[in-house]
C-alpha cells in the first residue's frame, strides 16, 4: 500500500501541481508572446514581429544599463565568492571563540529588508563624502562602486550556504594525504582543495551573479546617475511607449538566466560524476 | 631533563596555537571588516541619525531627541496604522503561499519517484528570474487595457468601455503578486523538511493502525513543521518592507509601510522620521527572527 497519499490522493496533487506551473509559467509566457506582437500588449495579436528585438539593440541608454548591471554582477560576485570561502574555511575548519556570534552576523543579511540596507548606505556614504570633501576636498559621489559594496553584503550568506555543504564533506584527509607526500600548505590548496571546491564556487558565483544582474532596491538608491538595468527598467516602466521593448529584452534575459542555471546544474551533475558523490555538495535544486 | 622536554613541548604548542590563530584571523579579518564597515555601521549610523544625533541635511538639528520616535509610536500615527495594515498583508500573503506550496513540496517529497529533482527545479526556476520582470508580467496581464480585459473584451464578454477595474493598482493586485512571487522560495524547504522525513516512520504508523488521514496529521504535518515554519518567516520577513509591488501594481490602496519609507528619504526628504520607521522595521525582523529563529535550519534555504 502507498502509505503517504492514496490513488485519488495522489491524482489530485499531480492536478494542482500542473494547475500551480501553469500559474507560475503562463505571465512569463504571456510576455514572451507579446514580445512578438506588432503592436500594445493586448488582445487580439495585431500580427508577428521581430522589430522590437531590433529596437533593444540601437537603444543605446538600454544596452549601457544591461553592461553596468553585468559589470557590477561580476565584480561584487567575485568578490563575495572569495569572502564566502573564507568565511566557509573558518566556520567548518577552524575552532574559534565567539563561532555563533560570527555565524549570525554573515547570514544576518538573508533578512534584512533592502530596503532598509540601501539607505543606511546612502546615509553613511554621504556622510564620508560630506567629510572627504571638507577635509581633503575628495568626492566619490554615488556609483557602480556603491552598488557593488551592497551587493558583495547581500550576496555573502548565499555564496556561503552554496559552499558549505560542500567544504563540510570534503574529507580533510585529502589534505593530510597531500601533506604526507610533502606537498605544502598552498599547494595543497591550489591542486586539491581547490579543484575539488570549484563546483561549489562556480554554483556560488551564478547564485550571486544573479542575485545582483537582478536586485533593484539597494542599487536604486546607491546608483546614482549610473543606473542599472533593473534601475532603468523601473524607471522605463511607467513610459507605455517602450513597454513592448521592454518585454522583448526581459525575454532575452530570462532565457539568459535560464540558460545559466541549466548549465550550472549541468555542470555540477558531470563534476558529481567526476569525482564521485561524497566529495561533490548540492547545487541549486539537488 | 623531563621538565626540559615538557618545557619545549608546552613552547612549540604556544607557538602552534598562536600560529593557528593567525590563520583563523586571516581567514575572518577581510569578510568580518567588509561586514562592519558596509553593513553593521551603516545601521548603526541610521539608528544614531533616527535620535536626531547626527548632521547631514540643513534641517537636522543635532541635538538628540526621543520626539520623532514618540510621535511615531504615539497614538494615531498614520506610519503606524500603515505598519499594521503591511502586518495584515504579508500575514495573508504568508499563510495563502505556504498553503499553497505546501501541497507542492508534499506532492515532490513523497508522491514523485524518478523526476523529483528535475520537478522541483521546474518550480524554482521562475523565482531565479528577475522579480521586477514578474512583477511588470502581472502589470501586462491586468491592466485595464491588459492581456485579461482584453481578452474578455475579444471574446465578448465584457464590454469594450467596461474593463475590470479593480484587477490592478488594488491591494489584491499586491497580495496575488506577491503570493506569485514567493511560491517557489516556500516550497524548497517544505520539500526538504519532508525529502528528509525517515519513510519508515510512516510504515510504523500505518502498521500500528493509523489511516493516512491520522498519519498526515500526527507523523507528517508535525515533522515537516521546521520546513513549514522556515517558508512562512521568509516570506512574511521580506514582504512587511516590500515597496517595489505596491509601486507598480498597487496605487493608492495598496501604499504599504515600505513606500512611506522610501518616500521620505526620497520625495518628503524628512530623513529623520524615515531612520526612525527603517529601524523600527529592522526591530521588527531582528524580533520575529529571534523568535522563529531556532525553527529555522538556514541550511534548508541553501541548495543542499
Amino acid at each position: 500500500m502507498e502509505i503517504a497519499t492514496s490513488r485519488t490522493g495522489r491524482f489530485l496533487l499531480t492536478g494542482f501541481f500542473w494547475l500551480l506551473v501553469l500559474f507560475l509559467y503562463l505571465p512569463i509566457a504571456v510576455l514572451a508572446l507579446f514580445s512578438f506582437n506588432d503592436g500594445d500588449p493586448s488582445f487580439p495579436l495585431s500580427g508577428f514581429t521581430t522589430h522590437w528585438y531590433g529596437d533593444v539593440v540601437s537603444n543605446h541608454v538600454l544596452v549601457t544599463a544591461l553592461g553596468r548591471s553585468a559589470v557590477v554582477a561580476t565584480i561584487s560576485s567575485l568578490i563575495a565568492v572569495a569572502l564566502g570561502v573564507m568565511t566557509s574555511f573558518a566556520l567548518i575548519r577552524r575552532r574559534f571563540f565567539g563561532k555563533p556570534i560570527v555565524s549570525a552576523l554573515v547570514f544576518s543579511p538573508l533578512v534584512i529588508p533592502y530596503l532598509v540596507f540601501g539607505i543606511s548606505l546612502l546615509l553613511i556614504f554621504t556622510l564620508v563624502d560630506k567629510v572627504l570633501t571638507e577635509t581633503m576636498g575628495v568626492y566619490f559621489g554615488l556609483g557602480l562602486h556603491s552598488v557593488i559594496i551592497g551587493h558583495v553584503v547581500v550576496a555573502l550568506p548565499y555564496t556561503i550556504l552554496t559552499i558549505l555543504p560542500l567544504l563540510e564533506r570534503l574529507s580533510v584527509n585529502l589534505d593530510e594525504a597531500a601533506k604526507d607526500l610533502g606537498a605544502n600548505p598552498r599547494e595543497t590548496f591550489r591542486r586539491i582543495t581547490l579543484p575539488l571546491l570549484m563546483p561549489a564556487l562556480v554554483s556560488a558565483f551564478l547564485v550571486a551573479f544573479t542575485l545582483s544582474f537582478d536586485e533593484f532596491a539597494i542599487a536604486s538608491f546607491l546608483a546614482g546617475t549610473q543606473e542599472t538595468w533593473p534601475v532603468y527598467l523601473f524607471a522605463q516602466l511607467r513610459v507605455p511607449r517602450l513597454l513592448p521593448q521592454l518585454i522583448a529584452v526581459s525575454s532575452v534575459v530570462f532565457l539568459g538566466s535560464l540558460l545559466l542555471i541549466m548549465s550550472a546544474e549541468i555542470g555540477r551533475r558531470l563534476a558529481q560524476r567526476r569525482y564521485g558523490a561524497e566529495y561533490t555538495g548540492g547545487g541549486f535544486a539537488a | 631533563m623531563a621538565t626540559v622536554v615538557r618545557s619545549e613541548a608546552a613552547v612549540s604548542a604556544k607557538r602552534w596555537g598562536r600560529r593557528e590563530r593567525g590563520v583563523t584571523a586571516a581567514l575572518l579579518s577581510a569578510p568580518l571588516l567588509w561586514l562592519l564597515l558596509f553593513f553593521i555601521l551603516p545601521v548603526a549610523y541610521v539608528a544614531l541619525y533616527s535620535l536626531g544625533a547626527i548632521k547631514i541635511l540643513p534641517t537636522d538639528t543635532g541635538v538628540i531627541s526621543l520626539d520623532t520616535w514618540s510621535r511615531f509610536l504615539g497614538g494615531g500615527s498614520i506610519y503606524m496604522s500603515l505598519f499594521w495594515k503591511s502586518i495584515r498583508m504579508s500575514l495573508t500573503v504568508s499563510v495563502a503561499v505556504v498553503l499553497l506550496a505546501y501541497p507542492i513540496g508534499y506532492f515532490l517529497a513523497l508522491v514523485v519517484r524518478k523526476l523529483k529533482y528535475v520537478l522541483l527545479l521546474v518550480i524554482i526556476v521562475p523565482f531565479l528570474t528577475s522579480f521586477l520582470l514578474r512583477v511588470l508580467a502581472w502589470k501586462v496581464m491586468l491592466g485595464d487595457k491588459g492581456v485579461f480585459n482584453s481578452l474578455l473584451v475579444s471574446l465578448h464578454l465584457r464590454g469594450a468601455n467596461d474593463p475590470i477595474e479593480w484587477l490592478l493598482y488594488s491591494q489584491f493586485t499586491v497580495m496575488l503578486v506577491l503570493a506569485y512571487a514567493w511560491i517557489p522560495f516556500v516550497a524548497l524547504p517544505i520539500f526538504v523538511s519532508l525529502d528528509n522525513m525517515d519513510r519508515s516512520l510512516l510504515e510504523a504508523a500505518s502498521d500500528l493502525g493509523c489511516s493516512r488521514m491520522r498519519t498526515f496529521w500526527r507523523v507528517t504535518l508535525p515533522l515537516s513543521l521546521p520546513g513549514l515554519v522556515a517558508g512562512f518567516v521568509f516570506v512574511f520577513v521580506p514582504t512587511i518592507g516590500e515597496f517595489v509591488t505596491p509601486l507598480l501594481v498597487g496605487g493608492t490602496s495598496g501604499y504599504m509601510y515600505g513606500n512611506a519609507i522610501q518616500d521620505l528619504f526620497t520625495r518628503s526628504q524628512d530623513w529623520q522620521t524615515g531612520s526612525v520607521l527603517a529601524i523600527f522595521l529592522l526591530a521588527v525582523v531582528a524580533g520575529l527572527m529571534l523568535i522563529f529563529g531556532r525553527y529555522i535550519q538556514v541550511r534548508s534555504v541553501a541548495a543542499d
